[in-house]
């Protein structure tokens, strides 16, 4: 089986001169948010079904509490509608676009709502391997694909990703959980998204 | 003025070079990182869609940003740019189309400031960090290839060396200088553009390293201004003081 690479492109291909991101074809998320910037109500309601897992997800995964995980996915795609406008193709995916918009709202919430002996909590969770799952949503390819990737990668550098993407830890917290210094939580996590990067086949 | 001797420019390049590779690092790193994210969906309570399409009915839309590109004229400033002599300084033809070494320490560099932002691993708003650090690239890049673009060289009073890149098109250039003379922890160098139009500071110049400052963009540029650094104090001056450098552009 194949994997489709967003926008066509097989991994590795060399760019146009010029062009920073691939096309997104019809049909796909980029295309939605056109007509979501136009205020179409039934652009918004596909866009919702094509980004609400994804949204979700993550912000569960980070945020852990569900009726926070809810309203913080709300807050995520409120500000999908509202900046749909804004978005600019230049500057990477939508896909990315959002998931940026959602890690940050989901980290922002757990750094601003919880307290510190619940952050400790926390720790034991972030224990919790990568494969735990409620009910998975098709894209298991996809799915199967990172979690190939982050197996790839050393035990430093996966546990630095998992606690710091996953689980939305400070760098000095990272490195005293992993009794690593700071200095090098930052390179393992510089060589971690490159290598998750290469490996994914994300076109650089 | 002197002009910068053969190394020292080849030095200027790579490091331009590299700084315009940055944008597109941080934004392949951008998308990887959106990956991770994207693995972990779940489907959510069917509830939730009512209520977020409801909010959304209530919800006012913002506009479209501004186009940068509308409030730039097109129209040549004052003449090509290539040929053109300016108190000594030398003008090269810019070789940004062509290959050019990447400067292999500033993509490494953007890499781990990227990880950083990316994972939210510092404190305040990173993922606006991320942002701006690579609309900035991406704006340098943009210099960097216009299709006018012309690079100057010189040097500056008390020590050190300056590049600019600039395109009269764009009214936009790239100044990054190379072992400026260190300035005492209350002061910064700043650079100002100062015209017919008046006078406005443009940046305090971040630190150096290795020996390299910048790149940093000046955009807005109006016909008849000149390019000043200036040494300042470090929350920057409300007007230029003694001018270490003063290009014509």
């Amino acid at each position: 089986m194949t994997s489709a690479s967003p926008g066509g492109r097989p991994p590795g291909a060399p760019r146009d001169r010029g062009e920073s991101i691939p096309p997104d074809p019809p049909g796909t998320l980029a295309a939605g948010l056109r007509l979501v910037a136009r205020g179409d109500p039934d652009a918004f309601d596909a866009v919702y079904d094509l980004l609400a897992p994804s949204v979700f997800g993550i912000v569960r995964r980070v945020v852990r509490d569900p009726a926070q995980s809810e309203e913080v996915t709300q807050e995520v795609l409120l500000e999908v509608w509202r900046d749909a406008a804004r978005f600019d193709p230049g500057r990477g995916s939508a896909t990315a676009w959002v998931m940026m918009l959602a890690h940050r709202r989901a980290i922002d919430r757990v750094r601003s709502v919880q307290k510190e002996s619940e952050r400790e909590r926390r720790t034991a969770a972030a224990d919790i391997p990568f494969d735990e799952v409620a009910e998975a949503v098709e894209s298991s390819l996809e799915r199967e694909r990172v979690r190939r990737c982050l197996r790839s990668l050393t035990e430093l550098q996966r546990e630095s990703v998992t606690l710091a993407y996953y689980g939305g830890y400070t760098y000095g917290q990272v490195a005293s959980l992993l009794g690593v210094p700071a200095g090098t939580i930052k390179t393992r996590m510089r060589d971690a998204l490159i290598r998750l990067r290469d490996c994914l086949g994300v076109a650089s | 003025m002197d002009a910068v001797s053969g190394p020292d420019r080849a030095r200027f390049e790579r490091h331009l070079a590299g700084c315009a590779e940055c944008a597109r690092e941080i934004a392949s790193l951008r998308e990887a990182t959106a990956r991770l994210a994207a693995a972990t969906a779940v489907a959510p309570p069917p509830a939730l869609k009512a209520r977020v399409v409801a909010a959304a009915a209530a919800t006012r839309q913002r506009p479209p940003a501004e186009p940068e590109a509308a409030a730039r004229g097109r129209r040549a400033h004052g003449g090509q740019a290539s040929g053109r002599q300016a108190r000594g300084w030398r003008a090269h033809g810019w070789l940004g189309r062509g290959r050019l070494a990447l400067a292999a320490g500033a993509v490494a560099a953007a890499a781990v400031a990227a990880a950083a932002v990316l994972f939210g691993l510092s404190n305040g708003s990173m993922h606006d960090q991320l942002s701006r650090a690579q609309a900035s690239s991406q704006q340098v890049a943009a210099v960097l290839t216009a299709r006018d673009a012309t690079m100057m060289t010189g040097a500056v009073k008390g020590g050190g060396t300056v590049t600019i890149v600039m395109s009269h098109a764009r009214r936009e250039l790239v100044f990054t200088a190379a072992d400026l003379h260190p300035l005492p922890a209350s002061r910064g160098y700043e650079l100002w553009l100062i015209g017919p139009a008046g006078d406005r500071a443009v940046v305090m110049l971040p630190p150096g390293r290795h020996g390299m400052t910048g790149p940093v963009i000046a955009a807005g540029l109006r016909p008849g201004d000149h390019l000043a650094l200036t040494a300042a104090p470090t929350g920057g001056a409300s007007r230029p003081g003694p001018m270490m450098l003063d290009v014509v552009l």
